[in-house]
């Protein structure tokens, strides 16, 4: 009989040749591993993908072609599903995008809150992608840790503007509603709390023997490829990327707080991992400056285009409520022009290039959402991998359906 | 079961007894596509239990499983294949709408979404809300509860029309 | 956004030596409603501009979309404009390219140059019907391989439902 010494074999080898044939595999729309709906079909050779073709547009809403049928106010609620995972960012960029073309400026309290909004909805992001991530890979516990913390924060958003997930806070020119009395208190009590967690869930896996063994290494994706195919965020960073659009290109008050840009270098899936650790730690940073900085003020800026009308004005002036009426039946005109706003989300680079004709509604409502360039890199990135490293690397790089078919 | 066609006593006492373990032990099938799908696992953890109510056990193969909860969008291009899912489920199986989406199309009136799975499949419960909160789908999911024990659910129904047929 | 516009001047005069007569027309923020310099190029020289601009030292390395819009207007030779936006990481400042087409001409593609705008391309062809020559797959993306139209644009009804009975199959010549 032979011994093998598993030491220097590999149990690939052993079998030679004997298996050479291809099988074709459809990891299907409805498959656990696949976040949302995507489809995979993998030609494997035993367990090791040779060649891959990913398809999408499961959930594909027309939200392009609705941009063009809906007016710039009712389109803030189709932008809270994109990146549901992260919602705020979503209404903070497309109402960055129109107050550009319309030249708003805000007041200083919108900013605030607007950035807070940003970090909160990043961080929620970050828990879920590494949570299912490690839930993909059987660490299910280290999921539910981080999902309390979400909830917590569902909490703080259902406070600011009442709903959990899809939050439509943002208006073009202000905010919803202003932040309660008090906010900024449990705001700060959740930081605390937030970063022992992260520590403590840090502590669990980072240096765990199987989670190092699954992800060292596995789903690589190198700088030169990473511009290839145009990643950004995260993902971008942990292969060695210095991009980030918070520091690159701000806007709101980014320039007056201090957060660093975690990099890493290796670009595999722990390394994507990590960073979502670190960047969390410097939201968690950013949260505890805007929310020492904020000072009480109004939240809507000046401009009588946009200005919805309070209630009271509303129900005891007769201009008031033909304004209003014509406001939310009609539309406010945005004037002739075009421009890309981009942002750094959770994600990547989520970007709205408008175009205007000066109409109530936009001539071309375009959407750049990271999602779309970074489940393209899938295909490179999984070649030669086993199928069990390619749920590892799908988990890595966070695709929300939403963003990837719009 | 007796001449007439009525059960008879101890039919019925089984019927309801098979009815009872079925209401408490609902194995989901999750078939979350986009933004309900996130809901959805927000009532599966910890901080809105669902397997409070024994449904606990999310099983992602429609062989294994007999609620199917339709979390999310669903396109003409995924239609069939939650078609398909569904027939290969077998009876009783208990279909749950979950979010407005699933329910009418919701706020996606638009050349690739189906307006409502109930064009396709026989849905049980509706869960309105864009997501709903998580305490809506557990009064969803007691409702399907009670409609399980009463044998109202379309599945039921159709079981019991052709056994007396 | 207007303490760019130096910088943004002089790489616009490096096109234009290196490129004139394929410059059709140049809008510079401040002189118009645009954000960023939009340079509208004839196509055939599309592939070079965009490697000058990659590659020189304005190094605009960083492709962060492509995309079409539908100008239907009355008694245009064009209708649609391909949109291509840049960034740079060094001097981070972007720049847009716009290429004009008309109904059935095609555009060469910008594969070899990033290998990222293979999706993209395919996305405009699912969405506007534009051909993209050179392409290495070219074939829908988000809709059903069966969809028949082209939904973003202008003369595509909202609602144009088109049902289909059963799920699309691969073919295996897609796997790559």
């Amino acid at each position: 009989m032979k011994v093998v010494d598993w030491s220097k074999e590999d149990p690939d080898d052993l079998w030679g040749n004997a298996s050479d044939e291809r099988i074709l595999v459809n990891i299907g729309p409805t498959h656990p591993a696949m976040h949302g709906a995507l489809r995979m079909v993998a030609e494997l050779q035993g367990e090791t993908i040779e060649k891959s073709y990913c398809e999408f547009g499961f959930t594909h809403r027309a939200k392009e072609k609705l941009g063009e049928n809906r007016t710039y106010h009712n389109f803030i609620v189709y932008t809270d599903r994109l990146n549901y995972c992260s919602a705020l960012i979503n209404n903070v960029v497309y109402a960055m995008s129109v107050e550009k073309l319309m030249g708003i400026e805000l007041p200083e309290r919108c900013i605030w809150i607007r950035m807070i909004c940003c970090e909160l909805a990043r961080i929620t992001d970050h828990l879920i992608c590494i949570g299912i991530n490690a839930v993909d890979l059987g660490a299910f516990s280290f999921f539910l840790y981080g999902f309390h913390q979400r909830e917590e924060a569902y909490t703080l958003i259902e406070k600011l503007c009442g709903a959990r997930l899809t939050t439509s806070y943002t208006r073009i020119g202000g905010l919803m509603a202003d932040a309660p009395e008090g906010f900024e208190q449990e705001l700060q009590a959740w930081v605390v709390k937030t970063l022992a967690v992260i520590e403590e869930m840090d502590r669990l896996l980072s240096n765990n023997k199987i989670w190092k063994k699954r992800t060292v290494g596995v789903g690589v994706f190198d700088k030169e490829d990473c511009m290839q195919y145009s990643f950004s965020g995260p993902n971008a960073r942990a292969a060695g990327i210095d991009f980030d659009l918070r520091r690159d290109q701000p806007c709101m008050f980014y320039r007056e707080v201090d957060f660093e840009v975690p990099i890493l270098k290796n670009g595999d899936v722990y390394d994507r991992y990590r960073i979502r650790f670190e960047e969390m730690k410097q939201s968690l940073q950013i949260l505890q400056q805007c929310a020492s900085r904020m000072k009480k003020g109004p939240i809507w800026c000046e401009d009588k285009r946009v200005r919805i009308p309070d209630k009271d004005v509303v129900h005891n002036t007769m201009e008031g409520m033909i304004y209003h009426f014509k406001f939310f039946m009609q539309g406010f005109e945005v004037p002739e022009g075009e421009a890309y706003t981009q942002f750094e989300a959770a994600n990547g680079e989520l970007g709205f290039y408008i175009v205007s004709k000066g109409r109530t509604q936009a001539h071309r409502m375009r959407i750049r959402g990271p999602s779309f360039w970074h489940y393209q890199g899938l295909s490179r990135m999984i070649q030669g991998e086993k199928i069990a490293d390619m749920v590892a690397a799908l988990g890595s790089i966070n695709i929300i359906a939403g963003e990837l078919d719009r | 079961m007796s001449k007439d066609g009525s059960s008879s006593f101890f039919t019925t006492k089984l019927d309801a007894f098979v009815n009872w373990g079925r209401k408490h032990s609902l194995w989901p099938l999750p078939f979350g596509t986009s933004c309900c799908g996130i809901e959805m696992m927000a009532t599966l953890c910890s901080d809105y239990d669902m397997s409070r109510f024994g449904a606990e056990v999310v099983r992602f193969s429609p062989r294994q499983s007999d609620l199917l909860i339709v979390a999310g969008i669903i396109n003409l291009k995924m239609a069939p294949i939650l078609k398909m899912v569904y027939d290969q489920m077998s009876d009783p199986k208990f279909v749950m709408s979950f979010g407005a989406c699933a329910s009418s199309g919701g706020i996606f009136n638009v050349y690739s979404v189906l307006q409502g799975i109930d064009t396709l499949i026989p849905v049980d419960v509706y869960v309105p809300g864009c997501p709903p909160a998580p305490e809506g789908v557990i009064h969803a999911l007691l409702a399907l509860q009670r409609m399980v024990a009463a044998g109202e659910t379309h599945s039921q129904k159709r079981l019991l029309a052709a056994k007396q047929a | 956004m207007l303490e760019h516009i130096e910088l943004w001047q002089s790489q616009v005069m490096e096109l234009k030596e290196a490129f004139g007569e394929s410059i059709l027309e140049v809008r510079m923020p401040g002189d118009f409603p645009v954000d960023v310099p939009v340079i509208y190029l004839e196509k055939k020289h599309l592939l070079e501009v965009l490697r000058f601009l990659k590659e020189r030292e304005c190094r605009y390395s960083f492709l962060s979309d492509i995309t079409a819009t539908d100008e239907q207007e009355e008694g245009l030779p064009w209708r649609f404009e391909v949109v291509y936006q840049l960034f740079s990481q060094i001097s981070k400042l972007r720049i847009r390219i716009k290429v004009r087409v008309a109904e059935g001409e095609t555009v060469p593609t910008s594969v070899p140059l990033w290998a990222g705008a293979n999706w993209a391309e395919r996305e405009v062809y699912d969405m506007f019907g534009i051909v993209f020559e050179g392409h290495p797959d070219l074939r829908r993306i988000l809709m059903d391989q069966r969809w028949v139209g082209h939904p973003l644009r202008k003369d595509y009804a909202l609602k144009g439902f088109q049902i289909f009975t059963d799920s699309q199959s691969i073919d295996p010549s897609w796997l790559k």
